[in-house]
């Protein structure tokens, strides 16, 4: 870490933290008291590390898939769609086949992997083919997504035994592991990590990532040298999808044990955070999802606790994305600015 | 079909498009300076806020909608100031703006009404809804006009397109970027009063949902021009006038479909129209 970015997360640092105090002191809650139910609230036991791990898991697989996008120079905006669809994907796979737990389980994420990469290449054949604005196709399809989800829970797939529009429970052999018993927190979050350290192999090391970054940081330059670059949009969409799929089909096999379209209550957006908090690199990535995760349980307790609404949080990750844009600013004043 | 049918339809498509149309001519205005305009959404959202918690405290409410219509434009005013001094990431800080203003209007609303999701009733300017839609027709009208023809709509295309060459004639980009933004926020926080005090009369949490980002869409199917805009943004309106005046009629086709409706028309769009979208040359571009 260079003394730029080493300023920027320091006042960062202190920015969110006055930012709490003064949502804080804004609900008539002393400072003291927020932060330690805060605190306690996202590592304070068994239980709350496993809800931050669980949030983390959540954001991790999507912020990666968004990364992939971006570094491709492609803004997409589609991951809670992506998310949904694999999900979807995941949910139904799971009630329909017999097999070992583990491959079982293994197929659930292959399928949720698939759903959100045939979501993602939509957007990326239409980028492709037709030089589609991408952020407009990603957009429309979270709204399709949304639909197209409701449409087969309440339809075609609602299971005979559900309560409401939803999908069918897995069997209880293909639940995933959890790390923690009795917690929210399972294997999920070492298969995301595992796929943020293949995902930094794979961009820094091999050809494909070589491609992907050339198409992002310099498109003319690497059509010149022969990159066909609708390729690699179609691509680096499938693969972006696919992560957010793969979150997706976490969250059915490890939280609901089901499909249902309340999901994600807006992960692939806060994903998208994440993803440029980490600037971009699969294993800042992790951190960053770390602190959101942290930041959103604690919200959660703090709001139980303390009576400062949940959503105060929101407004302190904005500031904190806002605060990283200016960061070249905040850093280092002029000097070595782009 | 009745007559009195089509035009009731479009009478539905002209309010359901009005805020979209709003918001997409400030996208426009911001994008021929330069500065990319991600924030609309958050634009919207604040207005409107603010111009049912002005609207509720002083019982006003013409305070609520200039109140609406202000705090758009400070939010507009942040980002353009952000972009031009801080000379940020465009696209990163619009993201931020919209969580800071989805997740400050919900806690507001916690935080002043004690109650999560929507404000109590406050006092709305419903009788002004259909000026309100002649007013963002005409504006179309006059922003048209106004950017390809006067002294002034020249100096914001040559900051969108070569603040160099506007600072050599002596124009300075900056300024002008930072008052299009600001202007651009207040169009948008317009919208949100629309949508709060014009059809309706209170916030709610998730009451812009994502026609921000639709207004987005119609600045660039209309090609960053006020009337192309405004005419994709009326589109939108259409389609969700007839996703209603269908919903129940045609057995066969279920109401999701009808719900994503106007999603999907955009999607086929973009795939008649391919490679026809330029943007502004400098547009997201810090400068100097």
């Amino acid at each position: 870490m260079n003394r730029e970015s080493a300023k920027a997360l320091a006042i960062g640092t202190l920015g969110v933290a006055a930012a709490m105090s003064l949502a804080m002191v804004a609900s008539h809650v002393s400072p003291i008291v927020g932060f330690n139910a805060f605190f306690y609230g996202a590592f304070g036991g068994k239980q709350e590390i496993a809800e931050t791990l669980a949030s983390t898991t959540a954001l991790l697989f999507p912020a990666l898939g968004i990364a992939i996008a971006f570094r491709a120079g492609l803004f997409n905006i589609g991951a809670e769609g992506q998310l949904l669809i694999g999900g979807l994907l995941a949910g139904w796979i799971g009630t329909r086949i017999d097999v070992p737990p583990a491959i079982a389980i293994a197929a659930i994420f292959l399928a949720g992997a698939i759903g959100g990469a045939l979501w993602g290449a939509i957007a990326g054949w239409l980028k492709a083919a037709r030089d589609a604005n991408e952020v407009i196709s990603t957009l429309m399809l979270n709204f399709i997504a949304a639909s197209l989800a409701l449409y087969l829970v309440t339809g075609p797939l609602r299971a005979p035994d559900a309560a409401g529009p939803e999908l069918s429970l897995l069997p209880h052999a293909y639940w995933l592991p959890t790390l923690l018993s009795h917690t929210r927190a399972t294997i999920a979050l070492p298969i995301a990590l595992l796929a943020a350290f293949a995902l930094r192999y794979v961009l820094d090391s091999t050809w494909f990532g070589y491609r992907l970054r050339a198409a992002g940081e310099a498109p003319e330059a690497a059509r010149r040298a022969g990159i066909s670059l609708p390729r690699v949009a179609l691509w680096a969409m499938a693969w972006s999808g696919a992560l957010a799929g793969m979150g997706g089909a976490a969250l059915v096999a490890g939280e609901l044990h089901r499909f249902n379209t309340q999901l994600s209550p807006g992960y692939g957006f806060i994903a998208i955070a994440v993803a440029l908090v980490g600037g971009l690199e699969p294993l800042t990535i992790c951190i960053a999802a770390l602190a959101f995760g942290a930041l959103e349980s604690g919200g959660l307790a703090l709001q139980a606790a303390a009576a400062v609404p949940k959503d105060a949080i929101h407004v302190i990750e904005g500031l904190l994305v806002f605060a990283l844009a200016a960061r070249r600013y905040l850093g280092a004043r002029g000097a070595g600015a782009r | 079909m009745t007559l009195s049918l089509v035009l009731s339809l479009l009478a539905l498509a002209l309010v359901r498009g009005t805020p979209i149309l709003l918001a997409a001519l400030g996208g426009v205005l911001s994008e021929r300076a330069g500065i990319v305009n991600i924030a609309l959404e958050g634009e919207m959202t604040a207005g409107a806020f603010a111009a049912a918690l002005l609207s509720y405290f002083t019982r006003d409410p013409w305070i609520g909608a200039i109140g609406g219509v202000a705090v758009g434009a400070a939010v507009g005013f942040a980002l353009g100031f952000a972009a031009t001094r801080w000379r940020v990431d465009q696209i990163v800080a619009g993201m931020g703006i919209n969580l800071i203003c989805t997740g400050g209007a919900a806690f507001g609303l916690i935080y002043v009404f004690n109650q999560a999701g929507v404000t109590p009733q406050v006092p709305a300017i419903n009788q002004a809804l259909w000026p309100m839609v002649v007013l963002g027709i005409a504006l179309a009208a006059a922003l048209q006009w106004a950017i390809a023809r006067t002294p002034i709509g020249l100096r914001l295309r040559a900051c969108g397109e070569n603040p160099h060459a506007a600072r050599a004639a002596g124009i300075d980009p900056l300024a002008v970027r930072l008052y299009a933004s600001a202007i651009a926020g207040g169009l948008a926080g317009l919208g949100g009063v629309f949508l709060a005090l014009g059809e309706l009369n209170l916030y709610s949490d998730g009451m812009i949902a994502g026609r921000g980002f639709i207004a987005l869409a119609a600045v660039i199917f209309g090609r960053w021009t006020p009337i192309g805009a405004a005419g994709v943004a009326l589109i939108f309106g259409l389609l969700e006038a007839l996703q209603f005046a269908l919903q129940g009629n045609i057995a066969w086709l279920p109401s999701d479909f009808l719900q994503a409706l106007p999603y999907i028309a955009a999607l086929l769009a973009l795939l008649g129209a391919s490679g026809r979208y330029r943007p502004p040359a400098a547009e997201g571009k810090p400068y100097p």
